[in-house]
């Protein structure tokens, strides 16, 4: 796996500045990269903030059509190797803006894709919000989600216990995502080198490198002339 | 090129005042736009169908458009849309084929599936078969208007046998139809099929979206063998509200956008200008970004206009008819005539049609010898043929 590159992409909903949801995210995403180094795979991060899409999320909603802002940021999910979801909890859930954003995106949004839970809240007993609320929906748009979720409380924050709890958290959700990453990845590269070694084509190394797999990936285009049903097929039911 | 309006018959309180109209005014008052339509030199009025409030566009849209054509010479009737899904398609055909009678010819259909979930049941529907009722119930449609003694069965309708459409479509040729779509591929790839127009509403949704839509249609157009893309039969919505200074339009037009059904409460005025084709301005805006339609959409043959919905008074709306008229239609009647290529076709009428017909151009669904369709539908063939030999 040495020389590749993961691309990451953390869907973040800080609603302040210095929030401790976009400070576990930040711990997050370090130890991505942490875990991808010691494997040889290079971890490339992007954080979107959700609070900058609030006005844009809400218009879709009324609107049923997505700005140019939200087009883009849904590209980029679209085009990661791997998600990050992290939002703080209200009421036992997290928090609406935040699963707005998952109820917005495109059907098979995140399909074939590792995603990692994380969420903060108050007190542990917000703890299993992520389980209950966003597995599920990360699991209908086709998501693979790791078997680690990863809840900060204040606690966490605070004690030296807590610290190296949380710690220890990030750290086991961190290898669960690169190695799932890493695999599902790795195939279809793999699968890509035999077709371009077939036809002789373009260099592989070329092709599979880590800045096109979201290339690779593809986005659906339900308007290609060459793509859609032909209608003798519709009219015969 | 065509100009007109669409209305889609909204009962709206006037978020100014809030005062609402009765629905018999409502009724009145869209007569009275659809004359004013044609006293102030547009070419089309087009209702849409609708069967539960907060509207009062009528069910059956042919009632409505007979009542305008008797009380009108030259207007151009049509519909925005025909609910195709949940209309028996032989009331379709019996229904416009007496308006078209009834207005010599000056009428034409849009058909549309309608997106309100309630009314598919009222009419033992399903809209989860809303892509297979279209397609089923206008290809029915298209064989009832051109087929007499026709024997038919199919899955959402009992069977026909020997059935022939009274009255008989005038001098033989059926109103022409067009295909209205929001966001669905299958429909502009119906109206390619047939040789049909493809009507886009062009309102509420972003330009981009609106042009893919659009090119689809044209490229299939040209794949089933009816013309090149660029002679498709293109037509397009439009949304505004004008008075001469912008500004004015901007102040008057705001409470209506910012309590509209459907967009209301969620962007603000500007972004919504922005992001999709609504145009509140003086005139001349109004022009100019009709102009620009033509850049992503090509040489098209019809615009429509929406301008009387969301409350916006009766007094209002004629008004902007009459700026319409005045200032806008004149200016886009000659711009748009300007560097269009002689081969792309106007809308057609019915004198048109009648000639195609004679001359024997009907298009051929699905495409004919010589189209694209018809070379892969071949090949295909003798693929299927030879794979049989050598098994």
């Amino acid at each position: 796996m040495t020389g590749q590159t993961m691309k990451v992409v953390a869907v973040t909903t800080s609603l302040s500045e210095d929030s401790t949801t976009l400070k576990l995210t930040d711990r997050i995403l370090a130890g991505l990269t942490s875990v991808g180094e010691s494997v040889g795979i290079e971890v490339a991060t992007e954080n979107i903030n959700i609070r900058n899409l609030a006005s844009a999320l809400t218009d879709m909603t009324l609107t049923g059509f997505r700005s140019e802002q939200l087009e883009t940021v849904f590209a980029t999910v679209a085009e990661a190797d791997a998600v990050v979801t992290v939002s703080p909890v209200y009421k036992v859930a997290p928090v609406g803006l935040h699963t707005l954003f998952w109820q917005l995106i495109d059907e098979k949004a995140l399909a074939n894709k590792p995603v990692l839970i994380a969420s903060t809240g108050g007190t542990p007993r917000h703890s299993l919000a992520g389980e209950a609320a966003l597995r599920p929906m990360l699991s209908y748009l086709k998501g693979i989600v790791v078997p680690t979720t990863v809840f900060a409380a204040t606690d966490d924050w605070g004690s030296m216990e807590g610290g190296r709890a949380l710690s220890a958290r990030v750290r086991q959700a961190a290898e669960e995502l690169v190695s799932l990453t890493s695999t599902i990845i790795g195939a279809s590269r793999d699968d890509l080198a035999e077709v371009a070694e077939g036809s002789h084509s373009e260099p592989v190394s070329r092709r599979a490198g880590g800045a096109t797999s979201g290339a690779v990936r593809g986005v659906d285009d339900e308007f290609d002339p060459d793509r859609i049903t032909p209608f003798a097929q519709l009219l015969e039911g | 090129m065509e100009f007109g309006i669409f209305t889609i018959g909204d009962v709206t309180s006037d978020p100014t005042d809030g005062t609402t109209v009765t629905e018999n005014q409502r009724i009145k008052n869209t007569v009275e736009i659809a004359k004013k339509a044609e006293e102030v030199g547009l070419d089309v009025f087009s209702t849409g169908q609708h069967h539960n409030p907060p509207f009062v566009a009528p069910a059956n849209p042919a009632v409505l458009l007979s009542n305008i054509a008797a009380q009108t010479e030259k207007l151009h009737l049509t519909t925005s849309t025909t609910l195709i899904t949940t209309t028996d398609p032989v009331r379709i055909a019996e229904d416009y084929s007496y308006a078209q009678h009834l207005s010599d010819g000056r009428l034409s259909l849009m058909m549309g599936r309608g997106n309100t979930g309630p009314v598919y049941p009222w009419f033992g529907k399903d809209i989860r078969s809303g892509i297979p009722l279209a397609v089923e119930n206008y290809n029915l449609l298209y064989r009832l208007w051109r087929e007499k003694n026709l024997d038919w069965e199919g899955k959402f309708r009992t069977p026909l046998n020997g059935f022939t459409v009274t009255p008989w479509p005038l001098d033989d040729v059926p109103p022409f139809v067009w295909h209205g779509s929001i966001r669905s591929p299958e429909i502009a790839e119906q109206a390619a099929y047939y040789g049909d127009g493809f009507f886009h509403n062009n309102i509420f949704w972003p330009t981009s979206h609106t042009a893919r839509m659009v090119q689809l249609y044209r490229q299939r157009y040209e794949y089933y063998g009816h013309g090149t893309a660029s002679q498709a039969i293109v037509g397009l919505g439009g949304h505004i509200f004008m008075r001469k200074n912008s500004q004015d339009a901007v102040r008057e037009f705001r409470p209506y956008f910012d309590n509209a059904p459907v967009y209301g409460h969620g962007p603000s005025l500007e972004d919504f200008s922005t992001q999709t084709p609504l145009t509140v301005g003086s005139p001349q805006q109004v022009i100019e970004r009709t102009l620009s339609f033509r850049d992503w959409a090509g040489d098209y043959q019809r615009q429509l206009f929406l301008i009387d919905h969301a409350g916006i008074p009766h007094k209002t709306v004629l008004e902007q008819l009459d700026l319409l008229g005045e200032e806008v239609i004149p200016v886009l009647r000659e711009e748009f005539a300007k560097n269009r290529p002689a081969d792309v076709p106007e809308a057609p009428t019915h004198e048109s049609l009648v000639l195609r017909h004679r001359e024997g151009r009907d298009p051929i669904p699905g495409g004919g010898p010589g189209s694209r369709a018809f070379t892969d539908r071949e090949q295909a063939r003798a693929a299927e043929k030879s794979g049989a030999d050598q098994a």
